[in-house]
């Protein structure tokens, strides 16, 4: 429910900034401006060194597919480089190439983004050809067949003959029975098999809009020439109607899950991952998010954090362990614990283990000296994320798809700031239950290398 | 294991990317010797905060024969406990103290050597407990065998994962091939790991972590007198000599040899099959270098503008990766070429890749093809130094491959210089069909 008044809040905001024209909201070093058509421009000065990171990101990623299509927002990402009406097929590389650019794309569950480095003076040429292809995308049946052979390489490579990316589908496929973070970004291969160009050119039509985009561009710029750059060439790309998002919503999970997975490997892996709250754009000023992003850090945020010291170094249970939460996503969240089992453990032996660990935390707390250990950390992060104008554009791109602002990255800082030790442990007894808990189990299976041998 | 491969990968990324600058490079700043160690420094004063890299010569090549895996853990476990006249700390002490500082420190093991980065704030108080606790990690290393019997079991399970997975078996057995009886071409097993011991590890701490065998390169919101304090600190523990150490081999050139005697096939059930192809080329001191460095741009250097993607991708859809590089550090360093594909499909990829690079050592680039390797060279030569990380990469390149302290200001020009000739004749010279190992791993169709 909170989803979809989102989205409501979400058009009407849209159609209000629409009547009124450009706007413009500014700090010293970052400028917000939203053009007739609804794009919206976010604008950070750095100054530090001549280049440049240009990003568009479309809020559109893996969350807005649908079963039997799954994979098309990452397929579209290809397909993105394959011509417009004026660029011919591989000429957009080229010509990226040409002004010394570096340039890529990427898909989450949440967004896809492109984006190009450059040195500052060749702004205006990507650009101008990022612009282009937002409205101008034009692919032949013959490129896409090719293209999605290459996309199927891929998933070979990346989940197909990895055990890692197949447990974690299956982690993913089982913890949420409805919610499209059921799918892997990549799509399931037998969709890749089946998938059309025209699949590819209708999610381009559906969601490759300016009032659908966010343009982020960070380094040694000028944010009134680079406002300006911006309305010349994406300000006559006419806005459309997007698709209406249906909610999706996760139905409430009853008790614990199980998966198994066969797969060529050493060493056996248990995942444990609970269902946990997440950020949400209206409410920032909840803490517990902000305590699990802790209570994450505790446990595996550096080389002494519990999981490391117990199970790794201690108890001798496991080779390496991990602990994950992003409170920042615009679908459900996970809060995430797994372990590669150490020679003769039992997956018992290291699920009791786990649990023993936070049962400490939820019996006794944390350490004062462990959570200011991480807010330290966490400060010095703020100095050093800013050695790099790549990452802060990320960061501002991640935080605005996720219904965010930018304007909310010093809030957030400061929030971590303030939780205390009781309110993590409140949070892990609150929510590292078993009713909402899915366990998933990698067992290790022999490659079955010789018998390939023999049957040639 | 998983940062030494990715050691392997940067140190690629960093030979192509030592540039320079259309405007004016930060200077780089060499002081003065101390105990023979070297130190050189970019001031960069936009952040406070310091980058730290500390070469020690102490990579993989000086492992003997008979116990490879021992500069990967002398190295891995320096921080996992200390014992000096001054201070005590136990691994845990050492973590919970890098925690509290808000500072990075890590280590890394490359083919020549090994390495310790550091990344605090440069506020002097935080700065100073940095510094002080790297110089007794780098120096006063504890090595407990309590301690090394554990990462043995780590090292190994990782091993024993990680020849489950297809690159990592073609990778050992592509260098293996390449490399032959250098040390290079050992690989770490179960069985080299279980030889270690603890005090195989002191005694190799001993040997190669001198002074005279450290260089430091820093990058941040320090001046030079400073860093020279800061450099001064980092290795005075250390001892500035110690017992010889013998040469290196020299790496030879591989030979010409028959298809069936560089070929090899490895049976693996993966879907995908993988394939490696090089050989022995040039280091990085090679008058050669930025004609074969352009030229490898427009092979297979240059991303989805290259001619093995274009050929392979692009073209025919045969796989998502396909790449070339060289790799050269202060000794000769291999030519690579690699792509995976779908099993089917193998033979007609590998065809396809060799016959690619066939025809480029045979007749170089086309003018098009090096005046676009030389445009985004030289266009994007600001991208390589627009941050202290990439600045302290290159810094700790040139100090390493001793190359003159304005090779960032001329590299450019060197860029621009070459011509279509030279890239055909260094390809020509340093590369040839016949001489090629190739590795393919995966289920014959």
């Amino acid at each position: 429910m909170r989803y979809s008044l989102q989205l409501l809040f979400f058009g009407f905001w849209l159609i209000s900034q629409l009547a009124w024209g450009a706007s413009a909201q500014s700090t010293e070093d970052t400028h917000e401006y939203l053009l007739s058509n609804g794009l919206k421009l976010i604008i950070k000065e750095d100054h530090r060194a001549p280049t440049v990171a240009h990003m568009v990101w479309y809020r559109a990623g893996s969350i807005d597919e649908f079963n039997g299509r799954t994979g098309v927002a990452h397929v579209l990402e290809h397909m993105m480089f394959k011509g417009t009406d004026k660029v011919k097929p591989g000429e957009f590389s080229r010509l990226v190439a040409a002004e010394g650019g570096r340039e890529n794309a990427f898909t989450s569950r949440d967004y896809t983004a492109f984006f190009q480095q450059v040195e500052k003076s060749k702004l205006s040429k990507v650009m101008q050809l990022e612009a282009d292809r937002m409205v101008n995308l034009n692919f032949d049946d013959a490129d896409f067949a090719k293209e999605i052979q290459v996309v199927m390489e891929e998933r070979r490579l990346r989940t197909e003959d990895n055990p890692d990316s197949l447990l974690n589908e299956s982690l993913m496929a089982t913890a949420f029975m409805s919610s499209p973070y059921r799918h892997p970004i990549i799509g399931w291969m037998n969709d890749l098999v089946n998938m059309k160009a025209s699949d590819a050119r209708q999610w381009y039509q559906n969601w490759y809009a300016p009032n659908n985009a966010t343009v982020i561009v960070t380094g040694d710029i000028d944010p009134d020439k680079t406002y300006q750059l911006v309305e010349k060439y994406y300000g006559g790309i006419r806005a459309h109607e997007l698709p209406v998002r249906k909610p999706q919503l996760e139905p409430e999970q009853k008790g614990v899950k199980q998966v198994h997975v066969k797969a060529p490997a050493d060493s056996a892996q248990l995942v444990m991952a609970w269902k946990v709250p997440r950020l949400q754009p209206d409410n920032i000023n909840n803490d517990e998010p902000y305590a699990l992003e802790l209570l994450a850090a505790v446990l595996d945020g550096y080389d002494n954090a519990r999981l490391n010291r117990t199970l790794v170094k201690q108890a001798r249970l496991a080779d390496n362990v991990d602990a994950q939460y992003d409170m920042i996503s615009r679908g459900p969240a996970l809060f995430i614990v797994g372990v590669d089992l150490a020679k003769g453990k039992t997956i018992a032996q290291a699920e009791a283990g786990i649990r023993k660990v936070l049962a400490e935390v939820t019996d006794k707390g944390v350490l004062d000296s462990e959570l200011k250990r991480i807010q330290t950390r966490l400060l010095a992060n703020q100095v050093y994320k800013r050695d790099s104008i790549f990452g802060q554009a990320m960061e501002i791109g991640g935080f605005e798809m996720a219904g965010f602002s930018w304007k909310d990255l010093d809030t957030v800082q400061d929030r971590m700031q303030q939780i205390t030790s009781a309110q993590v442990q409140a949070v892990a007894k609150k929510y590292l239950i078993d009713s909402t808990l899915t366990i998933a189990i990698l067992d290790p299976q022999a490659r079955q290398s010789a018998k390939v041998g023999v049957q040639k | 294991m998983k940062y030494y491969c990715q050691s392997l990968v940067l140190g690629a990324v960093m030979s192509i990317g030592l540039l320079t600058s259309v405007q004016a490079a930060l200077p780089i700043q060499q002081l003065d010797s101390y105990k023979g160690a070297k130190a050189y420094l970019v001031q960069t004063q936009s952040l406070p905060m310091l980058d730290i890299e500390i070469s020690i010569d102490a990579g993989t090549r000086y492992d003997p024969a008979s116990k490879t895996g021992l500069a990967i853990m002398t190295a891995e476990l320096l921080d996992n406990g200390i014992r000096s006249a001054g201070r005590n700390l136990t691994e845990a002490q050492i973590a919970d103290e890098i925690a509290d500082l808000g500072a990075d420190i890590s280590v890394g093991v490359t083919g020549e050597r090994a390495l310790i980065r550091i990344r605090c704030l440069s506020r002097p108080d935080i700065r100073d407990r940095a510094i002080q606790l790297a110089r007794l990690i780098l120096s006063s290393p504890t090595y407990d065998s309590v301690i090394v019997n554990r990462e043995k079991q780590r090292i190994s399970a990782g091993l024993l994962e990680a020849e489950t997975k297809p690159d990592f078996v073609l990778d050992r057995r592509f260098r293996k091939a390449v490399y032959g009886d250098y040390p290079l071409g050992n690989a770490v097993t179960v069985k080299s790991i279980a030889g270690l011991s603890a005090s195989d590890l002191k005694q190799f701490h001993q040997q190669f972590y001198r002074s005279d065998r450290v260089i430091v390169s820093m990058v941040g919101d320090v001046n030079k007198s400073e860093a020279q304090e800061i450099m001064q600190t980092l290795v005075k523990d250390l001892p500035q000599t110690g017992s010889s150490i013998p040469p290196l081999p020299e790496l030879a050139r591989s030979p010409v040899q028959n298809l069936s005697e560089r070929e090899i096939t490895i049976p693996f059930d993966s879907q995908q099959a993988h394939i490696a192809m090089g050989m022995t080329a040039i280091s990085r001191n090679n008058p050669d270098y930025f004609p074969l460095i352009v030229g490898n741009y427009a092979l297979g250097g240059g991303g989805f503008v290259s001619r093995l993607m274009n050929e392979v991708r692009e073209k025919r859809g045969l796989a998502y990766s396909v790449f070339s590089y060289f790799a050269p550090g202060q000794e000769t360093g291999i030519f690579q070429a690699g792509l995976q594909t779908k099993n089917d499909q193998a033979t007609m990829a590998l065809d396809v890749m060799t016959e690619t690079i066939s025809q480029f050592i045979a007749k170089g680039p086309t003018q098009s093809e090096l005046d676009a390797a030389k445009a985004n060279l030289i266009n994007g030569f600001p991208l390589r130094i627009d941050n202290n990380r990439k600045l302290l990469d290159n810094v700790s390149s040139i100090a390493w491959n001793g190359l003159p302290l304005n090779t960032l200001d001329t590299w450019t020009e060197q860029v621009n210089a070459v011509t279509r000739e030279q890239v055909e004749s260094a390809f020509q010279k340093y590369l040839a069909m016949d001489r090629m190992k190739i590795v393919v791993l995966g289920a014959k169709q």
